[in-house]
Order: C-alpha cells, then structure tokens, then sequence
C-alpha cells in the first residue's frame, strides 16, 4: 500500500502506511465481533479524518503475515450505494479510491443465515480488482433454518477465499481469517468480475447482472432443505392461499364474535342488573333525598344519564373482550395475512390493489379512514374508496351490533354479529364492483406487494396494554357524546309536539317533538318491518354518532316506563314487544333488517366532514344518497324474505 | 419450482406488477432466492422504481384523531406516521411507481 493521501469529496481516504486490511459487511453480522477477536485490545477508536464517522483500527499481525498490519472496521452498509456518510465512507475507500489506494485486502463478513443479502455487498466489491476474503458467520443458524452452505463451491462461485467463523468471539475460532489474509496478501491482484453494462449503463440493467451472479452463486453453493422453511411460512402457506385464506379468515373472526358474546354474557347480565335495579334506585333515592323527586332533573338522570349512559357501561366487559381478541390476532402478525387476503379479493373484481389500506383502517374507524384514502396516487381511486369506506363495519358499529345481539339473539348472538361483519365485507366488494362497472370503467389499478412480518408469540403486557387503550378510548369518547345525545334527547322528550297534551316538562314521551319527528320518518321503515318511532328515532341519533344509539333507545323507554325505580322493567322484552307490532309478527325478521340499515347507513357526522373535507360537497351527499338507498333496499328485502321464509 | 429468471430485477418487477401479492409468492414464481427478492425490492425502491409505504392498518393503544374510538391529533392508524406507542408487526406495503 503507497503512503498517499487521497480525496473524494470531502472525505480524506488516508490510509495508514503498510499493509491495510479493512472489514466490510451489513450491520449485525458479527464484524464487530471478528474485528475484536482479531485485533484484541490493541485497537483506537476515532472519526476517520474529514468525516464524522466512528472507525476502528488496530496494530494485527496475523500468523504467516510478513508485516504487521493495520486492521480497519469500516461502517456496516448493505451497499456500496451509500445512502448515509457511514457508507459512504465506505465506498470511498474500498471502489472509489485509485487502485494502488484501496486496502491491501477487504475481508468481507456475510452472515450465512441472510446470503443472499450479504452477497450483494460481494457482487459490488468483485466488481473492483482487488483482493477478497469471505468470512462466512452465523452458519449454525443458516443450518436451523435448513439451508446448507460449501464453502469451496462459494469460492468457486465469487472468485474469493471463503472462511467459515462459527464463533466470531473466541480467537481459536477466527485463527483461519489470518491464514486467508496472508495467503491472499502472496497473490498479485486478481481481475475484477467481468460486468456486461458500462459504467453509466441503467441501474435496472446493473442490478440485473449482480442478482443473476448471486442467484447463480446460491444455486452452486447452497442447498435448502424443504423442512428448513420457517413456521411462518408454513402457516402462510394456508393463511395466504387463494381459497383456505379467506376461509380462514372468516373462521377466525366468527370465533371473535361468538367467544366474545358468549363468554362475556353473563358478566353483561350482571352489570345489567346492577345499573337497572340498585343503582337507578339509588340515584332516584339520593334524589328524593335532596327534595328533587318527581322533578324534571330526576327525569334527567335517571330516565336519562343512568338509564343511557348505564346502559353502554353494562357491554363494556364484551367490548373489552372483542378488542383484547382482536388485539391478539394484530400482536401475532395475523391481522397482515388478512390484509392480503382482502387484497386479492379486491383485485379480483378490479378495485385498485391500494384501496385495501384505507378500507382495513375503516374496520376501526371511518374517519382517519376517509383520511387515508391520500395514499391513492389516483383522484378517481380516492373517490371511489372514500364511497365504499362507509361500509366496513367500524367498531363504533360493531358494539351496537353486539349490544343488539346480545338483547334479541341470545346465544346465537355471535352469529349474527359475525353475520353483519362478513355483510360489511360483501357491501364493500358489491357496491365497489357497481360504481366501478358503472362510473369509473376505465379507471386502472396499481399492483401492490406486502411485505408481510413473521408470526410471533403475541406480548399479554403489550396486548394488555392495547386493549386498555381502546376500552379506555372508546368509553372517553362515546361517554361526551352519549351525554350530549341524552342531554339533546331528554330536552326533546320534555317539549310537546304541537297540538299535543301537555306542557314543558311535562309531557308523556310519545307526544313529545322528539317522538313526533321521528314518528313522521317512520313510515318510511315500514317495509323493513321497524316502521316504529322508537327505532326510527334510535337510526336518527344513529346518524350522528353509533355509539348513541342504545343510550337513546333505552333512554326513551326508560322515560316511557312507570317511574317505579325499583322495577324499571325489561328494556329487551319492551323493545322485542314493538318490533312485533312493527313487523307484524316477524320481530326477528325486522330486527336483521333493522341491523342491516345499521350497517349499511351513514356512519356517523364525523365521516361526513372527512368525506367533505377529502371529496367534496357535492360527493359527500352522493355518499349519504348512496348508502342510504343501500341501506333501505337491503333491510327491506332482507325482512321481506325474512318474512316470507319465517 | 419455476427456473431463476435470467433478468432477476424485471421478473421481480414483472411479479410485482402482474399483482403477486407477496415476496414469498414472488420468490415461488420467479424461482428467485427469497433472499434475493427481497434485496432486489430494496435496490428498487432505492432507485425509484418502487413506492415502499408503512401501513397504519389496526387502531393504535391510544386510538386517533376524529376517530369516535380515539384521540385527537395523536399519530395512529390512518395517520402519515406510525404511533409512538404502537407495538407488534409492521406492515410495508410496495407498488409499482408510474414512469
């Protein structure tokens, strides 16, 4: 090596005089380890002159070496196409320096178990004239994972020595890196590997012809046993299949749905009566005590606050189970598989591939859903996703889906819920397919890759820790709006209905403006079967926000019932007595139909303004037009075929 | 198991644009190395051929803003950037950048 000074920018690529040997490698591949081994602890750490980046050196001889040598440990890089200083530093030293400047030898360090990475750092290096040896660590590894290495037919293959390290941290163990790097220091220079592109040829062409060259050097060298696959592989072998995929997928979150509303049942019951029997007497009691019974504010907090708001605390053990189910599929790597899944369902009828990623957001919420519908490069694939994004079944939906459940179905609950959310997926898919085949025929799709994570044990404090979150989140959220909803609902229960009995404050519930409103909607619901006004006024506090609308309904009967707060009765048997009356005789027809609407109408106001905000005025009532005549034509035909077949 | 392709770089692009949806399926249709598919996807989203994006997919522990089931103005799902507090795997979804 010639003592002379050399600069590429504004890197100084001074090397020591005598002999230099530097390491190269990716991070973690144990060449920090090796550089310790060999040099022990003669080595200075400093920044390399001209630069900011960390380089070890150290006096080595190895054995069999003519003359000391200075050992050098060059920053981890994948490449030698530097994309921070460290690597590019890097690549000053070892190709962008003269010839005669370069390192006497470069030892590179790949880590057996992650070759085919590791060999792209090789294919760069080759593609200078200089000496190399190749240190092969973490072979152990590669031998789990089923996947053997030669080590001559590897050298054969690159044109380098090949030394294989087992434990990079004792120096017995690294004793042949010395014999290779003097036995390489013996021979002249060799010929670099003959490149078929020029220098400025295109990148695609250039990488065309290393992984050709490292493909071909694993084909020769290594040997992949079919039991080394992973188990992640093996697993994804069913969970990302064509057929078993999604039907795994559908199996999985049936089980959710029905582990969540079986399990946590009686614990609802419980609560259930709890709230509706000690507690509301209490309230009214601690009321009566302080002179207010009778009065319009213990219609407030019991008939409202306690009624509405107890109501939702009495799921809260089957909201928390649902989320802590789901959490656990998130935290094992699952939830990924179930995104390819969707993916491919969604290509297959022509939706862009992209369009999965907002979609799967709106599972949890529609509104940072609308939000992420900006990941489309396309104007039309973002309006066309932003329309469909109101019909995943957020979680919001998904609770007044298992509170309703849980009332009407009992132990089939769970079914039913499962039933709502494979409908949400089928709306999707179908309403997509239609505005597609109609307004956007000419609209292309972008293909798309996951690169999916391994499966991994799920963290119960992680996993905790989550479920807690969205219990919490969720109960934060919903309770300011379900006091709000109560606050807005008790005041329009108190005003009478023009030309009703009754004075402010004093008015029975159904002649309220509240019911007379929703009275003049109802009719429309006819033939869906819950054409009542307790319904109809429930999907109007609905439009809002989801989460109001159980405080609503049990709200108004509560309000309807005798104001005995020691018997506050049966909320289920008094609304199952009005879908009786409202369908006819088919409550159970009348009560899918009326979930159906649930599912498919406007989800909430916040979506609205997202939608408005990202699409437009105009789009976002084609929205509200659209999942409303969705709604009404699917819960009409679904109660009249129920009614037809019960 | 499908013989290497001669031109390892375009027949990974080549999967990615035919709608393969995977780098495991990649591998299995190009007869490519998985280890070599997944390098080629970093040198093409290196040099500019791909798009790489981190999905926000799932509710973040402490939800998201305007989200009925979260927090306002917190980084979450749906977000440009990934919760501080998220834990678990990370989705990277790749695709095909317009030339």
């Amino acid at each position: 090596m010639t003592d002379t000074c050399h600069s590429s920018g504004a890197v100084t690529t001074t090397l020591p005089s005598g002999g230099v040997v530097a390491l190269v490698g990716n991070s973690n591949v144990g060449k920090t380890t090796l550089f310790n081994a060999l040099s022990g602890a003669r080595q200075q750490i400093g920044n390399w002159p001209g630069t900011t980046v960390e380089v070890a050196r150290a006096d080595w001889r190895p054995a069999g070496a003519p003359r000391a040598l200075t050992l050098l440990d060059l920053p981890g890089t994948a490449s030698l196409s530097p994309v921070s200083p460290d690597e590019q530093l890097t690549r000053d030293l070892v190709l962008d320096s003269a010839p005669g400047q370069r390192p006497d030898v470069v030892v590179a360090v790949l880590d057996a178990s992650n070759l085919a990475r590791c060999l792209y750092l090789l294919a760069e290096l080759r593609e200078a004239p200089q000496r190399i040896v190749v240190v092969l660590t973490m072979t152990d590894v590669a031998s789990a994972r089923g996947m053997d290495i030669d080590p001559d037919a590897l050298a054969r293959a690159t044109g380098a020595s090949v030394v294989v390290v087992l434990d990079p941290r004792r120096r017995d163990s690294v004793s042949g890196v010395g014999a290779a790097v003097a036995a390489a220091l013996e021979n002249p220079l060799p010929a670099p590997r003959p490149r078929p592109f020029a220098v400025d040829a295109d990148p695609l062409a250039v990488d065309d012809d290393r992984f050709a060259w490292i493909q071909a050097a694993l084909d020769s060298s290594t040997h992949q046993h079919p039991s080394g696959s992973t188990w992640s592989d093996r697993i994804d072998r069913v969970a990302t299949a064509p057929v078993l995929g999604p039907l795994l997928f559908l199996a999985l979150m049936w089980a959710v749905f029905v582990v969540t509303t079986t399990v946590a049942a009686p614990l609802q019951d419980a609560l259930d009566s709890l709230v509706a029997g000690p507690v509301s007497a209490a309230a009214a009691a601690l009321l009566g005590a302080v002179g207010l019974s009778g009065t319009a504010v213990e219609g407030f907090v019991v008939d409202g606050l306690v009624a509405g708001v107890g109501m939702l605390l009495t799921f809260v053990p089957l909201m928390a189970l649902m989320f802590l189910l789901l959490s656990l599929l998130e935290s094992s790597g699952y939830m990924a598989r179930a995104a390819v899944v969707t993916d491919r369902a969604m290509r297959a009828i022509g939706l862009p591939g992209r369009a999965f990623l907002p979609l799967i957001v709106g599972f949890g919420c529609n509104v940072p859903a609308i939000s992420a519908t900006r990941v489309l490069p396309d104007a039309r694939q973002r309006l066309l996703t932003a329309l469909l994004v109101p019909f995943t079944a957020c979680s919001a939906r998904l609770t007044v889906f298992v509170l309703v459940g849980a009332t009407f179905f009992g132990s089939n609950a769970g079914h039913v819920v499962f039933g709502m959310y494979v409908l949400s997926i089928l709306l999707v898919v179908g309403v997509g397919f239609l505005l597609r085949a109609t307004l956007w025929r000419t609209m292309g799709t972008d293909p798309l890759v996951i690169d999916l994570p391994a499966y991994h044990l799920p963290l119960p404090r992680q996993v905790a820790f989550v479920t807690w979150g969205r219990v919490r989140a969720f109960l934060r959220t919903a309770g300011g709006i379900i006091v709000a909803t109560v606050a807005v609902v008790w005041a329009l229960s108190n005003v009478p209905a023009p030309g009703a009995a009754g004075s402010l404050g004093d008015v029975p519930v159904e002649d309220s403006v509240f019911a007379a409103t929703a009275e003049a909607v109802a009719p429309v619901f006819a033939p869906a079967g819950f054409g009542d006004w307790h319904a109809t006024s429930a999907l109007m506090v609905g439009f809002v926000a989801k989460e109001a609308v159980i405080s609503s309904w049990a709200q108004t009967y509560s309000a309807q019932e005798p104001a005995d707060p020691g018997d506050p009765g049966d909320l289920g048997d008094a609304v199952r007595a009005d879908f009786v009356a409202s369908s006819g005789g088919h409550p159970t027809a009348a009560v899918l139909a009326f979930l159906v609407f649930l599912l498919a109408y406007t989800p909430c106001v916040a979506t609205l303004a997202a939608l408005r905000r990202e699409v437009g005025t105009r789009w976002m009532l084609a929205s509200i037009a659209i999942s409303g005549t969705t709604a009404w034509l699917l819960a009409v035909a679904v109660f009249q075929v129920g009614r037809l077949l019960g | 198991m499908t013989p290497p392709a001669a031109s390892p770089t375009r027949a990974v692009l080549a999967a990615i644009e035919a709608g393969t949806p995977t780098l495991a399926d990649i591998a299995r249709h190009t007869g490519l190395d998985r280890g070599v598919v997944a390098m080629a996807v970093n040198r093409l989203v290196q040099t500019g051929l791909l798009d790489a994006e981190t999905m926000t997919a799932g509710c973040p522990p402490d939800g998201c803003g305007s989200c009925a089931s979260g927090v306002a103005d917190r980084p979450g799902c749906g977000a440009a950037t990934l919760s501080a507090s998220r834990g678990g795997p990370v989705l990277v979804s790749l695709s095909v950048r317009r030339r």
